[in-house]
Protein backbone atom coordinates (compact mmCIF):
# COMPACT_ATOMS: atom_id res chain seq x y z
CA UNK A 1 0.00 0.00 0.00
CA UNK A 2 2.89 2.33 0.87
CA UNK A 3 4.41 1.85 -2.59
CA UNK A 4 1.09 2.65 -4.25
CA UNK A 5 0.70 5.85 -2.23
CA UNK A 6 4.31 6.91 -2.98
CA UNK A 7 3.78 6.20 -6.69
CA UNK A 8 0.50 8.09 -6.78
CA UNK A 9 2.12 11.07 -5.03
CA UNK A 10 5.07 11.05 -7.45
CA UNK A 11 2.66 10.91 -10.41
CA UNK A 12 0.63 13.84 -9.10
CA UNK A 13 3.73 15.93 -8.30
CA UNK A 14 5.21 15.23 -11.73
CA UNK A 15 1.98 16.04 -13.53
CA UNK A 16 1.63 19.33 -11.64
CA UNK A 17 5.32 20.11 -12.27
CA UNK A 18 5.05 19.40 -16.00
CA UNK A 19 1.98 21.57 -16.52
CA UNK A 20 3.43 24.29 -14.27
CA UNK A 21 6.60 24.35 -16.37
CA UNK A 22 4.48 24.75 -19.52
CA UNK A 23 2.62 27.64 -17.91
CA UNK A 24 5.84 29.32 -16.69
CA UNK A 25 7.54 29.02 -20.05
CA UNK A 26 4.44 30.31 -21.89
CA UNK A 27 4.21 33.35 -19.63
CA UNK A 28 7.89 34.06 -19.91
CA UNK A 29 8.11 33.63 -23.68
CA UNK A 30 5.09 35.95 -24.12
CA UNK A 31 6.93 38.53 -22.04
CA UNK A 32 10.08 38.13 -24.14
CA UNK A 33 8.14 38.56 -27.37
CA UNK A 34 6.49 41.71 -26.00
CA UNK A 35 9.93 43.10 -25.19
CA UNK A 36 11.17 42.31 -28.68
CA UNK A 37 8.20 44.25 -30.11
CA UNK A 38 9.06 47.08 -27.74
CA UNK A 39 12.62 47.15 -29.10
CA UNK A 40 11.36 47.23 -32.68
CA UNK A 41 8.90 50.04 -31.87
CA UNK A 42 11.58 52.12 -30.15
CA UNK A 43 13.94 51.56 -33.06
CA UNK A 44 11.29 52.59 -35.57
CA UNK A 45 10.76 55.82 -33.60
CA UNK A 46 14.53 56.36 -33.69
CA UNK A 47 14.67 56.13 -29.92
CA UNK A 48 17.95 54.20 -29.93
CA UNK A 49 18.55 54.63 -26.21
CA UNK A 50 15.18 53.08 -25.31
CA UNK A 51 15.80 50.24 -27.77
CA UNK A 52 19.24 49.72 -26.28
CA UNK A 53 17.89 49.62 -22.72
CA UNK A 54 15.09 47.24 -23.69
CA UNK A 55 17.61 44.94 -25.43
CA UNK A 56 19.80 44.92 -22.31
CA UNK A 57 16.81 44.11 -20.12
CA UNK A 58 15.75 41.38 -22.56
CA UNK A 59 19.18 39.73 -22.37
CA UNK A 60 19.28 39.98 -18.58
CA UNK A 61 15.87 38.38 -18.21
CA UNK A 62 16.69 35.62 -20.67
CA UNK A 63 19.95 35.05 -18.75
CA UNK A 64 17.93 34.43 -15.60
CA UNK A 65 15.48 32.14 -17.38
CA UNK A 66 17.99 30.14 -19.42
CA UNK A 67 18.92 27.76 -16.56
CA UNK A 68 15.27 26.75 -16.29
CA UNK A 69 14.95 26.68 -20.08
CA UNK A 70 17.71 24.10 -20.57
CA UNK A 71 16.15 21.99 -17.85
CA UNK A 72 12.95 21.55 -19.82
CA UNK A 73 13.96 21.99 -23.45
CA UNK A 74 16.64 21.20 -25.96
CA UNK A 75 19.96 22.86 -25.20
CA UNK A 76 20.56 23.73 -28.87
CA UNK A 77 17.42 25.85 -29.06
CA UNK A 78 18.35 27.75 -25.89
CA UNK A 79 21.80 28.45 -27.34
CA UNK A 80 20.21 29.76 -30.57
CA UNK A 81 17.94 32.12 -28.62
CA UNK A 82 20.87 33.35 -26.50
CA UNK A 83 22.89 34.22 -29.59
CA UNK A 84 19.93 35.90 -31.33
CA UNK A 85 19.19 38.06 -28.29
CA UNK A 86 22.87 39.00 -27.99
CA UNK A 87 22.78 40.01 -31.65
CA UNK A 88 19.73 42.25 -31.03
CA UNK A 89 21.61 44.04 -28.25
CA UNK A 90 24.65 44.48 -30.43
CA UNK A 91 22.59 45.92 -33.34
CA UNK A 92 20.70 48.18 -30.93
CA UNK A 93 23.98 49.62 -29.62
CA UNK A 94 25.22 50.21 -33.17
CA UNK A 95 21.81 51.52 -34.35
CA UNK A 96 22.03 48.96 -37.14
CA UNK A 97 18.92 48.30 -39.31
CA UNK A 98 19.65 44.58 -39.29
CA UNK A 99 18.07 44.58 -35.84
CA UNK A 100 14.67 43.93 -37.49
CA UNK A 101 15.86 40.66 -39.02
CA UNK A 102 17.41 39.66 -35.69
CA UNK A 103 14.19 40.48 -33.85
CA UNK A 104 12.16 38.38 -36.29
CA UNK A 105 14.56 35.47 -35.95
CA UNK A 106 14.57 35.66 -32.14
CA UNK A 107 10.78 35.87 -32.10
CA UNK A 108 10.51 32.77 -34.28
CA UNK A 109 12.96 30.89 -32.07
CA UNK A 110 11.10 31.90 -28.90
CA UNK A 111 7.81 30.88 -30.52
CA UNK A 112 9.33 27.50 -31.34
CA UNK A 113 10.62 27.19 -27.77
CA UNK A 114 7.12 27.81 -26.42
CA UNK A 115 5.43 25.57 -28.98
CA UNK A 116 7.74 22.69 -28.11
CA UNK A 117 6.35 22.79 -24.57
CA UNK A 118 2.70 22.86 -25.55
CA UNK A 119 1.10 19.41 -25.34
CA UNK A 120 -1.02 19.66 -28.50
CA UNK A 121 -2.56 16.59 -30.11
CA UNK A 122 -0.34 16.87 -33.18
CA UNK A 123 2.82 16.96 -31.12
CA UNK A 124 1.71 14.07 -28.93
CA UNK A 125 0.98 11.98 -32.02
CA UNK B 1 32.36 14.03 -20.34
CA UNK B 2 31.80 14.74 -16.66
CA UNK B 3 28.15 15.49 -17.47
CA UNK B 4 27.72 12.02 -19.00
CA UNK B 5 29.32 10.44 -15.95
CA UNK B 6 27.12 12.32 -13.48
CA UNK B 7 24.01 11.61 -15.56
CA UNK B 8 24.83 7.90 -15.70
CA UNK B 9 25.23 7.81 -11.89
CA UNK B 10 21.93 9.67 -11.36
CA UNK B 11 20.07 7.40 -13.78
CA UNK B 12 21.58 4.31 -12.15
CA UNK B 13 20.29 5.48 -8.76
CA UNK B 14 16.91 6.40 -10.27
CA UNK B 15 16.46 3.04 -12.02
CA UNK B 16 17.53 1.11 -8.91
CA UNK B 17 15.00 3.13 -6.89
CA UNK B 18 12.37 2.53 -9.58
CA UNK B 19 12.88 -1.23 -9.58
CA UNK B 20 12.70 -1.23 -5.77
CA UNK B 21 9.45 0.70 -6.03
CA UNK B 22 8.11 -1.90 -8.46
CA UNK B 23 8.83 -4.57 -5.87
CA UNK B 24 10.59 -7.93 -5.71
CA UNK B 25 8.01 -9.60 -7.98
CA UNK B 26 9.38 -7.58 -10.84
CA UNK B 27 12.82 -9.15 -10.61
CA UNK B 28 11.62 -12.75 -10.62
CA UNK B 29 8.83 -12.94 -13.16
CA UNK B 30 7.50 -10.40 -15.60
CA UNK B 31 3.86 -9.82 -16.39
CA UNK B 32 3.20 -8.29 -19.84
CA UNK B 33 2.84 -4.74 -18.49
CA UNK B 34 6.01 -5.12 -16.38
CA UNK B 35 7.94 -6.42 -19.38
CA UNK B 36 6.86 -3.35 -21.37
CA UNK B 37 7.95 -1.02 -18.55
CA UNK B 38 11.32 -2.75 -18.17
CA UNK B 39 12.08 -2.58 -21.89
CA UNK B 40 10.99 1.06 -22.11
CA UNK B 41 13.02 2.09 -19.05
CA UNK B 42 16.22 0.66 -20.50
CA UNK B 43 15.69 2.54 -23.75
CA UNK B 44 14.60 5.84 -22.22
CA UNK B 45 17.48 5.86 -19.74
CA UNK B 46 20.00 5.56 -22.58
CA UNK B 47 18.84 8.71 -24.40
CA UNK B 48 19.97 11.47 -21.99
CA UNK B 49 23.20 9.57 -21.28
CA UNK B 50 24.08 9.37 -24.97
CA UNK B 51 23.05 12.92 -25.88
CA UNK B 52 24.03 15.58 -23.37
CA UNK B 53 22.04 18.28 -25.25
CA UNK B 54 18.82 16.59 -24.14
CA UNK B 55 17.78 17.62 -20.61
CA UNK B 56 18.00 14.75 -18.15
CA UNK B 57 14.51 15.54 -16.96
CA UNK B 58 13.35 14.18 -20.35
CA UNK B 59 14.59 10.79 -19.16
CA UNK B 60 13.60 11.07 -15.50
CA UNK B 61 9.97 12.08 -16.08
CA UNK B 62 9.02 9.20 -18.42
CA UNK B 63 10.87 6.63 -16.29
CA UNK B 64 9.12 7.73 -13.10
CA UNK B 65 5.80 8.00 -14.94
CA UNK B 66 6.04 4.44 -16.26
CA UNK B 67 7.14 2.98 -12.94
CA UNK B 68 4.57 4.88 -10.86
CA UNK B 69 1.79 4.02 -13.33
CA UNK B 70 2.78 0.37 -13.16
CA UNK B 71 2.69 0.39 -9.34
CA UNK B 72 -0.62 2.28 -9.24
CA UNK B 73 -2.10 -0.08 -11.85
CA UNK B 74 -0.95 -3.11 -9.86
CA UNK B 75 -2.82 -1.60 -6.86
CA UNK B 76 -5.92 -1.09 -9.01
CA UNK B 77 -5.62 -4.67 -10.31
CA UNK B 78 -5.59 -5.97 -6.74
CA UNK B 79 -8.99 -4.38 -6.21
CA UNK B 80 -10.57 -5.09 -9.59
CA UNK B 81 -10.56 -8.53 -11.21
CA UNK B 82 -11.94 -7.09 -14.44
CA UNK B 83 -9.05 -4.65 -14.84
CA UNK B 84 -6.61 -7.37 -13.86
CA UNK B 85 -7.98 -9.63 -16.59
CA UNK B 86 -7.85 -6.78 -19.08
CA UNK B 87 -4.26 -5.87 -18.24
CA UNK B 88 -2.61 -9.25 -17.76
CA UNK B 89 -5.12 -11.80 -19.01
CA UNK B 90 -5.97 -15.01 -17.19
CA UNK B 91 -4.31 -18.43 -16.96
CA UNK B 92 -5.34 -20.91 -19.66
CA UNK B 93 -5.65 -24.67 -19.32
CA UNK B 94 -4.01 -26.52 -22.22
CA UNK B 95 -4.12 -30.09 -20.88
CA UNK B 96 -7.11 -31.32 -18.93
CA UNK B 97 -7.82 -34.88 -17.75
CA UNK B 98 -4.67 -35.92 -19.63
CA UNK B 99 -6.04 -34.61 -22.94
CA UNK B 100 -4.34 -31.82 -24.89
CA UNK B 101 -6.77 -28.99 -25.66
CA UNK B 102 -5.57 -28.32 -29.17
CA UNK B 103 -7.92 -25.43 -29.83
CA UNK B 104 -6.72 -23.63 -26.72
CA UNK B 105 -3.10 -24.19 -27.75
CA UNK B 106 -3.86 -22.82 -31.19
CA UNK B 107 -5.56 -19.82 -29.66
CA UNK B 108 -2.49 -19.15 -27.49
CA UNK B 109 -0.22 -19.79 -30.49
CA UNK B 110 1.62 -22.49 -28.56
CA UNK B 111 3.22 -25.19 -30.65
CA UNK B 112 3.83 -28.79 -29.61
CA UNK B 113 7.52 -27.89 -29.46
CA UNK B 114 6.78 -25.14 -26.90
CA UNK B 115 4.86 -27.65 -24.84
CA UNK B 116 7.50 -30.39 -24.96
CA UNK B 117 10.24 -27.87 -24.17
CA UNK B 118 8.33 -26.66 -21.12
CA UNK B 119 7.85 -30.30 -20.09
CA UNK B 120 11.55 -31.05 -20.39
CA UNK B 121 12.35 -27.93 -18.35
CA UNK B 122 10.35 -29.52 -15.54
CA UNK B 123 11.97 -32.97 -15.98
CA UNK B 124 8.90 -34.49 -17.63
CA UNK B 125 9.75 -36.53 -20.72
CA UNK B 126 6.51 -38.41 -21.33
CA UNK B 127 3.38 -36.48 -22.23
CA UNK B 128 1.15 -39.36 -21.11
CA UNK B 129 2.24 -38.68 -17.51
CA UNK B 130 0.54 -35.28 -17.50
CA UNK B 131 -2.92 -34.89 -16.00
CA UNK B 132 -3.27 -31.12 -16.23
CA UNK B 133 -1.28 -28.20 -17.63
CA UNK B 134 -1.92 -24.50 -17.34
CA UNK B 135 -0.31 -21.52 -19.07
CA UNK B 136 0.19 -18.77 -16.50
CA UNK B 137 -0.24 -15.09 -17.35
CA UNK B 138 3.55 -14.68 -17.54
CA UNK B 139 3.72 -17.43 -20.22
CA UNK B 140 5.12 -20.13 -17.94
CA UNK B 141 3.50 -23.58 -18.20
CA UNK B 142 2.86 -25.52 -14.99
CA UNK B 143 2.10 -29.23 -15.00
CA UNK B 144 0.30 -31.60 -12.67
CA UNK B 145 1.36 -35.23 -13.10
CA UNK B 146 -1.10 -38.10 -13.03
CA UNK B 147 -1.41 -39.67 -9.62
CA UNK B 148 0.77 -42.69 -10.49
CA UNK B 149 3.67 -40.49 -11.56
CA UNK B 150 3.69 -38.01 -8.70
CA UNK B 151 6.66 -38.37 -6.35
CA UNK B 152 5.85 -39.90 -2.97
CA UNK B 153 5.69 -37.43 -0.11
CA UNK B 154 6.52 -38.05 3.55
CA UNK B 155 2.86 -38.25 4.46
CA UNK B 156 2.37 -41.01 1.85
CA UNK B 157 4.87 -43.23 3.66
CA UNK B 158 3.92 -42.03 7.15
CA UNK B 159 7.42 -40.71 7.82
CA UNK B 160 7.65 -38.61 10.97
CA UNK B 161 9.56 -35.41 11.64
CA UNK B 162 8.58 -31.82 12.00
CA UNK B 163 8.86 -28.92 9.63
CA UNK B 164 11.39 -26.30 10.61
CA UNK B 165 12.83 -23.20 9.04
CA UNK B 166 16.24 -23.71 7.44
CA UNK B 167 19.36 -22.46 9.29
CA UNK B 168 20.05 -18.74 8.99
CA UNK B 169 23.39 -17.17 8.12
CA UNK B 170 24.36 -15.24 11.23
CA UNK B 171 27.99 -14.38 10.41
CA UNK B 172 29.29 -13.81 6.91
CA UNK B 173 32.83 -12.67 6.13
CA UNK B 174 33.39 -11.87 9.81
CA UNK B 175 30.34 -9.62 10.05
CA UNK B 176 27.48 -10.46 12.38
CA UNK B 177 23.92 -10.29 11.03
CA UNK B 178 21.95 -9.16 14.08
CA UNK B 179 18.67 -9.27 12.17
CA UNK B 180 19.05 -13.00 11.42
CA UNK B 181 20.16 -13.64 15.01
CA UNK B 182 16.97 -11.97 16.21
CA UNK B 183 14.85 -14.02 13.79
CA UNK B 184 16.14 -17.35 15.15
CA UNK B 185 15.48 -16.02 18.68
CA UNK B 186 18.88 -16.96 20.10
CA UNK B 187 20.28 -13.56 20.96
CA UNK B 188 23.71 -11.97 21.09
CA UNK B 189 24.55 -13.70 24.40
CA UNK B 190 24.19 -17.15 22.84
CA UNK B 191 26.50 -16.20 19.97
CA UNK B 192 29.15 -14.79 22.31
CA UNK B 193 29.01 -18.03 24.36
CA UNK B 194 29.42 -20.22 21.24
CA UNK B 195 32.34 -18.13 19.99
CA UNK B 196 34.01 -18.44 23.39
CA UNK B 197 33.42 -22.20 23.52
CA UNK B 198 34.99 -22.59 20.08
CA UNK B 199 37.78 -20.19 20.97
CA UNK B 200 37.28 -18.22 17.79
CA UNK B 201 36.86 -14.53 17.07
CA UNK B 202 33.95 -13.25 15.01
CA UNK B 203 36.23 -11.74 12.36
CA UNK B 204 37.94 -15.11 11.77
CA UNK B 205 34.67 -16.70 10.65
CA UNK B 206 33.94 -17.03 6.94
CA UNK B 207 30.42 -18.38 7.44
CA UNK B 208 28.32 -19.33 10.46
CA UNK B 209 24.79 -20.69 10.25
CA UNK B 210 22.41 -21.56 13.09
CA UNK B 211 18.82 -22.67 13.58
CA UNK B 212 16.23 -22.05 16.30
CA UNK B 213 17.31 -25.15 18.21
CA UNK B 214 20.81 -23.80 18.65
CA UNK B 215 22.38 -26.17 16.09
CA UNK B 216 25.19 -24.32 14.35
CA UNK B 217 27.92 -24.71 11.77
CA UNK B 218 31.09 -22.63 11.63
CA UNK B 219 33.38 -22.36 8.61
CA UNK B 220 36.60 -20.59 9.48
CA UNK B 221 38.12 -18.03 7.18
CA UNK B 222 41.17 -19.18 5.24
CA UNK B 223 42.50 -15.63 5.50
CA UNK B 224 42.68 -16.01 9.28
CA UNK B 225 45.83 -14.46 10.69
Amino acid sequence: MKRIVISAVILVVMSVGCFYSVSVSCDFTDKLIEQIHEIEDSFEKNDIEAANNAAKRLNEEWGEFVDFAILINDLGLAVDITSSLAEIQSFAEDANDEIYASCDRAEAQIDLFRDMQMPTLWKIL
Amino acid sequence: MAIVLIRAVILYILITFSLRLMGKRQLGELQPSELVVTILISNIAAIPVEDSSIPMIMGIVPILTLVCLDVVMSGVMLKSTKIRKLMIGSPRVIISEGKILQNEMKRLRYSVDDLTEAMRNQQIFDITQIQYAIVETNGKINFLLKNDYQPAEKQDVNAGGSTENPPSVIIRDGIRDSEQLRLIELGEGWLTKILRENNISEKDIFLMTADKNGNYEIIESEMKK
